[in-house]
């Protein structure tokens, strides 16, 4: 599924953990490592990183340290253009300030702007984390489908134990105030019919897939998905959220913070963003 | 405190009765014959005022609606309520989500389908205000008022046609939605700051502060109020009774603002709409909220304020043919084809453009409470706002049928 997986580096306290993470994840998916460094490269560091790599017995032949000098965000960007990466890791987001949540940090813009999925670590562990209860953001969005085939993807081969699809009945509330005018029997109808339509489109889109071992279910949600996704991932205690990204970041973005901002602002479980 | 005497508090409550139940029965025949249920309603107004029951029977109509002074007084505070609730739902639906969603495409459709309309309607309101009945003295003023409410689209009439035809949730609905909810939004900045341009001449703010004023509420509304918003909805939630809490919050809240915008100069109704939009687009108000304040929104106070529109006005003795059909004809074409060339422009297809130009041809609701407004202000005749009205109605019944005949084209 990925043949390329990329990690930027930073020589923070949390790298270990980062590269045994990563480490499980090309070895799950028997893909090529790209390590990224912005920064000045010096014997030092890399005396370190060879001893953190042989410590954690990784196959250096199948690893490519890049050191790059320049704006981290534009280098680690470029890259992951040039290797062709399918996916890069990266640590999770501490809670920004307002100032910074206005102005944009480092790792939102990696996020919004890779050209690549992106998984998103909240609490990279040296004994690796288990993705164990996968959530899937079956909203209909014109990438859904795409999100939906990777995500059952990830889940057998991380060896998922249960994938839940998750989905948002738009504008519910405008919907079903509209049907107000109708009988009760008519509203009731419109209810089942809101909810199964949602239920229908994401089973016409697993039947076209392998969905190997994987316990799968279906949930239908009224409200906006983003935060319902959160709300859901905290009540069931997931470990890894799969939603789409198919939009440029813009200012307006951040004046009006919805969908993906949302998400990133809660970070409710690690996070997989799929990109087309 | 002055109070209502008995005689008084009678009437009231009759003038309340007649009118919900003259709405329902309406209502229910629209329903029958599928049509939308404001069109019932506005016609249950004009079969109760002057226009019919003041025809067949003027006593009894008389002792109901023009006996008792306070009554009517107290009457039309509850309409006030109705048009500031009415605004407040109608900002409760729009959804920045799906705007944003829509993006670039669902702005040019809706700024077009404005543009054409507004500059239409000026053009033939100030080349001919005493034929239309237009207020020649505030010319600019009411020509522009005209544009403007032959623009507006009905959102929750459009939401209810769309989902008739199975269309609601397609690439098309959602644009149109989208467009309707950008119309809205729009409409209300537009309208404020005309209304400023109005009051300028006899002490008002003047146009730039109003217009500063009004972008500036906006934008403290949707990032900081929204804000304040987003910390106080959990709490109501969790801690207070639900829906009570958050029913008789957010209408409290709903009032506040409106009350404000009116202060400041802008009208009520604008600090409600954008109170609503802001609420509306808070992650913690949940759907079902949403569902409880339009169903008695829309069935009690929606009702008693398009019963109150026959009431105001005669429908046959202020009726003019040639006023109705200028204003019909211009309100239709150029909505339209504003709608289906935005979309055009925006590289939707033809055939979309079309059920978007039919959809967005949708009125009745914001435009008739902007048409009231002026008729209240002086700016505009009884027989324009008939016009307006007629309007309303034609394109509310004809839209669901053309939108139906535009989605089995085959281009």
């Amino acid at each position: 599924m990925y043949t390329k997986i990329a990690l930027a580096i930073a020589f923070s306290p949390r790298i270990e953990a980062l590269i045994t993470e990563v480490k499980r994840l090309v070895l799950l998916f028997d893909s090529e490592l790209v390590l990224i460094h912005v920064g000045i490269k010096t014997p030092e560091l890399e005396k370190k990183l060879d001893d953190l790599l042989q410590r954690h017995g990784c196959d250096r032949l199948r690893i490519k340290v890049l050191w790059k000098e320049g704006k981290p965000v534009k280098m680690i960007l470029k890259a992951c253009k040039e290797e062709n990466v399918d996916l890069l890791v990266a640590g999770a987001l501490k809670r920004e300030g307002l100032f910074k949540y206005y102005m944009g940090s480092v790792g939102r813009k990696i996020i919004r702007k890779a050209p690549c999925s992106v998984l998103t670590l909240i609490e990279p562990k040296v004994e690796t984390s288990e993705f164990s209860k996968v959530v899937i953001n079956g909203t209909q969005l014109e990438i859904t489908p795409v999100v939906i085939e990777q995500g059952l993807e990830f889940s057998k081969t991380v060896k998922a134990d249960q994938v839940s699809i998750l989905n948002e009945i738009k504008m519910y509330g405008l919907q079903m105030g509209t049907a107000s005018e109708d009988s009760e029997d008519e509203i009731a109808q419109t209810r089942r019919q809101l909810v199964q339509n949602e239920i229908d489109y994401v089973e016409q889109i697993l039947q076209k897939l392998d969905k190997g071992n994987l316990r799968i279910n279906i949930k239908v949600t009224g409200g906006k998905w983003a935060v319902e996704l959160a709300r859901f991932c905290e009540k069931t205690d997931a470990d890894l959220l799969v939603v789409g990204d198919e939009r440029k970041l813009n200012f307006f973005d951040r004046i009006f913070p919805h969908d993906l901002e949302e998400l990133l602002s809660t970070l409710p479980c690690n996070l997989l963003i799929v990109k087309k | 405190m002055e109070t209502l005497n008995h005689k008084e508090v009678i009437n009231l409550l009759l003038q309340i009765a007649a009118m919900l139940i003259m709405a329902r029965i309406f209502a229910e025949i629209a329903r029958k014959l599928k049509q939308p249920a404001v069109v019932g309603e506005i016609l249950a107004g004009i079969v109760l005022g002057p226009t019919i029951l003041g025809y067949t029977m003027p006593e009894f109509q008389q002792y109901l609606f023009g006996s008792h002074e306070m009554a009517n007084i107290a009457l039309d505070g509850f309409v006030q309520i109705s048009v500031v609730l009415l605004l407040f739902i109608a900002g409760l639906e729009v959804e920045l989500q799906i705007v944003w969603s829509q993006g670039k495409n669902a702005l040019k459709i809706a700024v077009a389908s404005m543009v054409l309309p507004i500059i239409a309607g000026f053009v033939v309101a100030y080349a001919f205000p005493e034929f239309l009945g237009v207020n020649i003295n505030d010319r600019i003023v009411a020509s522009t008022f005209f544009g403007l409410a032959i623009s507006i689209t009905a959102l929750a009439v459009v939401a209810r046609v769309l989902m008739d035809l199975n269309l609601f949730k397609t690439q098309t609905g959602l644009l149109i939605i989208a467009a309707a909810m950008i119309i809205d939004v729009l409409g209300w900045i537009v309208f404020s700051v005309i209304l400023s341009l109005s009051e300028s001449g006899s002490g008002g703010l003047g146009v730039w502060p109003t217009i500063g004023l009004t972008l500036v509420f906006t934008m403290i509304m949707l990032t900081i109020g929204k804000g304040l918003i987003n910390r106080i909805l959990p709490w109501v939630n969790k801690k207070m009774a639900w829906p009570g809490g958050l029913l008789s919050l957010s209408l409290a809240t709903c009032f506040l603002a409106a009350s404000f915008t009116e202060f400041i100069g802008i009208h009520a109704i604008f600090g409600a709409f954008i109170f609503g939009v802001a609420l509306g687009d808070s992650e913690y108000l949940t759907e079902k909220a949403k569902e409880i304040l339009h169903q008695f929104i829309n069935n009690i106070f929606a009702p008693i304020f398009f019963v109150s529109i026959g009431l105001k006005v005669n429908f046959i003795e202020s009726f003019d043919l040639g006023v109705t059909g200028v204003i019909v004809v211009v309100g239709l074409l150029t909505k339209y084809f504003g709608a289906y060339f935005g979309g055009r422009m925006a590289n939707v297809g033809r055939k979309e453009s079309i059920i978007a130009g039919f959809g967005l041809s949708t009125r009745g609701s914001m435009d008739i409470i902007l048409g009231l407004i002026a008729l209240e202000y002086g700016l505009v005749s009884d027989s324009l706002f008939i016009g307006l009205v007629i309007l309303a109605l034609i394109s509310s019944i004809a839209s669901g049928p053309l939108m139906g005949w535009a989605g089995r084209l085959k281009i």
